[in-house]
Parts: C-alpha cells; sequence; structure tokens
C-alpha cells in the first residue's frame, strides 16, 4: 500500500459574524421596504408582494427602493442603507440569481 | 440583505433555487449565518407576469416566516418539484454530498491511499474533484517536496498573506499560492508572475467578488509585459492562446489563476460561481504581448511602466471572436471590419454602460466595460505605417463602433437605464439614433499579440484592467 501526503490547497477564511436583525412577530401597522436589484421581473415579484401584504396586514405601509449605484445589478450604498433603515421597519428584496 | 441587516432591519430576499447553496454561503460568508431566503423554482428573469405572481403567491408564507421567525433558524434545504423540470436537486453534486462539507476539511496535511504511488494519486484527484478544489483536469499533487521547491521561486516567506481573496475572504497565503501552483503544473521561477496576479485580483478596482459569483463566464485574462515574459518563455507568438507546446508556460499559469481563484478565493462552481454555462477560457487564458513585433510602445507603459519592467495585467472577460482580415491593408478598412466585431448585443457588454457602471460600493468603485483587441503583427504594421498611434485606433473604433438604440436596448432593463442616465430617455423615442458601444475610447484596449498572417482576436471584456509590477 502506498501512501501519498499532499498540502491542503485550500485558504482558510477570514472569519465575519454579525447578529442578524431581531424579527418582527406581527406585521400590521409597519413600513415595509421593498428592495429590487434591478434584474428583470423583480419588480412585477415586489408588484405581487405588495398586493399581498396589504391584503394580510392592517395599516402595512410600503415603499420601493433601489441602489443608487451598479449597472443591470444595482447596489445599496452605505447611505442608501442607512436611509432605508430609518424609513422601514422590515425589508423584501430581489433577486437573488 | 447584509448592509441591512447590520443597520438592524429585518430582510428576507427572494432567491431562485439553484442559487439556494450560492445565496447561504454567500450570507454566511459576508458575517450573517441562515439569513433568510425565499426560494421560488427559477429566476424572475425571462419570466411571464404570471409565472412571476405564482412564484411569489407559492413562496409568500416563506416571505413572512422569514420577516417574523426569530432570526438565525436553519432552512431546510427545499426540494422544489415542477411537473415541466422534474426533480430539482439542491446543490451541484445532489443532496448527498453537501457542496459546504469540503469547507470543513481543516487539515494541512492529507493522506491518501492505494496500491501504489500512481493508485494513490488517481485516488487523490477522485477525491480532490469531489470536493470541488480541481478544475477536471488531472492535478500534480501538492507533496511537501513539491510546494517547498515551489516555494523557493520567491523570497517571500511562506506565511506572508499576499491578499484575502473574495468571495470568500480567503487568506492567499504564498503557500497556499505555491500549493496551487504545484497541481497546475506551473515550475518555481513563476511565483512572481502568480503572486503578481494575485495582488491584481486583490485590487478594489478589479471588483473580484462582482466576476467571481455571476451568472456570466467571467475569465481572468493575463497580460505579461516586460523582459520576464522571455525570461520565462511565455509565449506571445504563434499559437499563443493555446493549445500546445509553445504555450506550456501560458497555459499552467491561466491554470493556476484559476485554481487560485477558486481555492484562495473560494470561487466553486454551483456553490458561489454561478455562471450558467462555463467557458473554456476560464481553464487557462494567458499570454504575453508581441512586444518585438509591435510598432508601438508596450502595453504596460502606455499604463504608466516602464519598458524595464515586467508586469502582469489581468481583465476579466467574456467571449472571443476573431479580428480576421487578410484583404484589407489600410487602417480604415481594417477598423470598419474590427467594428464588426463589437456589435453583438448577445453579449453582455456590448452598449452596458447605458445601464450605469459595475460598482462597489463598499469601495466606491465605479468600473467602465473595457474590451481587449488583441492585433496581429501585420495588421499592426499596417496602422503604423499610416502614421496611426495605439490613440489614434482607439478613437476611431469609438467612432465605428456603433449601433442603433433600439437594437442596443433588445435585452437590457430599460428601469436600468432611467436609473442611470435619465438623460439618454429621449432616446426611446429615436432608436435609429447611432449609439457607441463603449462609454469612451479607451474602452477598446489594444495589445499586438499573435503569430504571422491576418488573425487577432477580440474579447468582449467585464470591467477594466489592473496591472500589478511583478517583484522578486
Amino acid at each position: 500500500m502506498a501512501r501519498l501526503e499532499v498540502r491542503n490547497p485550500v485558504a482558510r477564511a477570514e472569519e465575519r459574524s454579525i447578529p442578524p436583525a431581531s424579527r418582527i412577530p406581527d406585521l400590521s401597522g409597519k413600513r415595509v421596504g421593498l428592495y429590487w436589484n434591478i434584474k428583470s421581473g423583480g419588480d412585477a415579484a415586489l408588484d405581487r408582494v405588495e398586493e399581498r401584504l396589504k391584503e394580510r396586514f392592517p395599516g402595512i405601509t410600503t415603499s420601493r427602493h433601489i441602489g443608487s449605484v451598479g449597472f443591470m445589478m444595482r447596489h445599496l450604498t452605505q447611505e442608501d442603507a442607512e436611509k432605508i433603515a430609518r424609513a422601514c421597519d422590515a425589508v423584501v428584496g430581489t433577486t437573488n440569481d | 440583505m447584509v448592509e441591512l441587516e447590520k443597520q438592524g432591519v429585518p430582510t428576507v430576499i427572494f432567491t431562485a433555487q439553484a442559487f439556494y447553496h450560492d445565496a447561504l454561503q454567500s450570507a454566511q460568508t459576508f458575517g450573517v449565518k441562515n439569513l433568510p431566503l425565499a426560494i421560488v423554482p427559477l429566476p424572475f428573469s425571462n419570466q411571464p407576469p404570471e409565472s412571476i405572481r405564482k412564484m411569489v403567491d407559492d413562496a409568500f408564507d416563506q416571505v413572512i416566516a422569514g420577516l417574523t421567525r426569530a432570526a438565525g433558524t436553519p432552512q431546510p434545504a427545499p426540494m422544489l418539484q415542477d411537473k415541466t423540470l422534474g426533480t430539482i436537486t439542491c446543490g451541484p453534486m445532489g443532496c448527498e454530498v453537501s457542496p459546504q462539507d469540503a469547507f470543513q476539511i481543516r487539515e494541512e496535511r492529507l493522506v491518501f491511499e492505494g496500491e501504489d504511488l500512481l493508485d494513490a494519486c488517481a485516488v487523490m484527484n477522485r477525491e480532490f474533484l469531489t470536493y470541488g478544489w480541481g478544475d477536471g483536469f488531472p492535478l500534480v499533487p501538492p507533496t511537501p517536496r513539491s510546494v517547498d521547491a515551489m516555494l523557493k521561486g520567491t523570497r517571500r516567506p511562506a506565511d506572508e498573506v499576499i491578499a484575502v481573496l473574495e468571495p470568500g475572504f480567503g487568506l492567499a497565503t504564498v503557500e497556499k499560492i505555491a500549493a496551487n501552483a504545484v497541481m497546475a503544473g506551473c515550475s518555481p521561477e513563476q511565483m512572481p508572475v502568480l503572486i503578481a496576479a494575485v495582488k491584481c485580483l486583490a485590487k478594489p478596482e478589479i471588483n473580484l467578488r462582482n466576476k467571481a459569483m455571476s451568472t456570466g463566464p467571467h475569465a481572468p485574462m493575463m497580460l505579461i509585459n516586460g523582459p520576464l515574459a522571455k525570461t520565462l518563455k511565455i509565449n506571445s507568438g504563434t499559437c499563443v492562446l493555446g493549445p500546445g507546446a509553445p504555450s506550456a508556460v501560458n497555459t499552467a499559469l491561466g491554470r493556476a489563476l484559476r485554481l487560485i481563484m477558486m481555492n484562495l478565493g473560494h470561487t466553486y462552481p454551483g456553490v458561489s460561481d454561478m455562471d450558467t454555462i462555463g467557458s473554456p477560457t476560464k481553464y487557462s487564458l494567458c499570454m504575453a504581448e508581441n512586444e518585438g513585433r509591435s510598432p508601438w510602445e508596450p502595453y504596460h507603459v502606455g499604463r504608466g511602466f516602464s519598458t524595464d519592467d515586467s508586469t502582469v495585467t489581468v481583465q476579466f472577460v467574456y467571449g472571443i471572436c476573431e479580428l480576421y482580415d487578410f484583404s484589407n491593408n489600410t487602417p480604415e478598412r481594417l477598423v470598419q471590419v474590427y467594428a464588426t466585431a463589437t456589435k453583438n448585443v448577445a453579449q453582455l457588454s456590448t452598449g452596458n454602460w447605458v445601464l450605469g457602471r459595475r460598482s462597489d460600493p463598499r469601495y466606491g468603485t465605479q468600473e467602465m466595460e473595457h474590451n481587449f483587441m488583441l492585433i496581429c503583427p501585420e495588421h499592426a504594421q499596417v496602422f503604423s505605417k499610416a502614421g496611426w498611434s495605439r490613440k489614434d485606433l482607439q478613437v476611431a473604433m469609438y467612432k465605428a463602433a456603433r449601433m442603433p438604440f433600439g437594437t442596443l436596448m433588445l435585452n437590457k432593463e430599460g428601469k436600468a437605464l432611467d436609473a442611470a442616465h435619465p438623460e439618454l430617455k429621449w432616446l426611446y423615442d429615436n432608436p435609429e439614433v447611432l449609439v457607441p458601444v463603449v462609454e469612451v475610447s479607451d474602452c477598446f484596449e489594444i495589445a499586438v499579440v499573435g503569430g504571422n498572417a491576418g488573425r487577432g482576436a477580440y474579447f468582449w471584456g467585464a470591467g477594466g484592467p489592473v496591472t500589478v509590477a511583478i517583484e522578486d
């Protein structure tokens, strides 16, 4: 039996850990942001999300957001994220593809 | 979404099934484990409105759960069934082997057994492929002896961290670079080239995360300039892009860079590299400029280096087509021919500037789309004899490489143009107006490459080039 010893070629990663935001028990009366990264079809998906949220949760309000930089995919800057955080209690986003 | 979670905002994002592992891995890498996802069978792009509505309806409970359920609760990997598509499995190797499992292999020394060493090598290759650590071709085993030999190609200490590579934030130490160089078939004297190439990948302006994680076939093209190209026998002439013996060094270097992106940057197909179709250029794409046959200053001199410097330029590229012309011997006619290569709307980068620029908000970088023209020596002489500089050719290409706005926009999201360039909205009413395919003339990069006869190559680019000096 022959043994071949090799070095592991995979790099260790820098560890990063951020606690996730607390969740909201009830979306009634809350402000929900609808974030679109400009990928095709995402806006149509958010239209439907908006309809369903308003059907289900009394007093819910929605706002639309896209990132201020990018091209066929738009991204949130730090300022964008802070602005959305001030305006929204929760965010639904599209699209991860 | 991670940025919003950092701001204290609970989020959930629609994610196409095929991107499930990619999404979870990305979120974990960026710091948020088990980021809530609302899984849908397909991406929303290319879907009719009624399909999008149905997908949203079917996933709506996941949306509510993502915003209201306790954060950090692992979601079971869904197995979605669609009558038209059949059963969709969870990851690239099915649900039996989690793509994340390979990241748990922490041992620095790995042992494989076989009937003899050749057999053990075959076992190693099979295992490495199962883990996703190889490119599909047989790997040279990174034995301690071969890695130590590779390390002699640089003065840098083995544990020096050259860069932190995205998307996985992998620590690219000299030793890990060496291990992947061995696997690719490189020689020790090529280490400085790879170290410089890794530095290119780590520059914020190359926006590596964007290229490494995309659905597009982004290949890192390497262009070597300076005296070291000759010393290391990096091919710049006949059959420069391979295959074959004349480009053996080119092949090994390009291959090593791909393995480095995978094993140090953690960009693995189906896990974080979501390229839908792949490309042969992703295996290896490396060349030297044919400086001896170029009538112009070397490419890297135009980028601020001296003739005596040796450099690596990395530019991510998409597809390739020829710049073929055996007939014409005037610059104007060559430009006319070249310009036809640029007007391919089915290639993503064509005219993409109208939608904005690639950007990384973390660093405030913005990239224009640059395309690379590898001009053959004969054609370069035609331009030079007519008194044309490289700049003259760039300007001529910018003027010639135009197409009707209506055609340019055939496959582009109009709302992206509205957001990036509202001043161009008048073009919707004037679709016949000719629009340049690139943002500025400098977006045509030009190098003289290849052998005799009038055939060069044109690469559609993704973002712009980055050039770094080769040291030690």
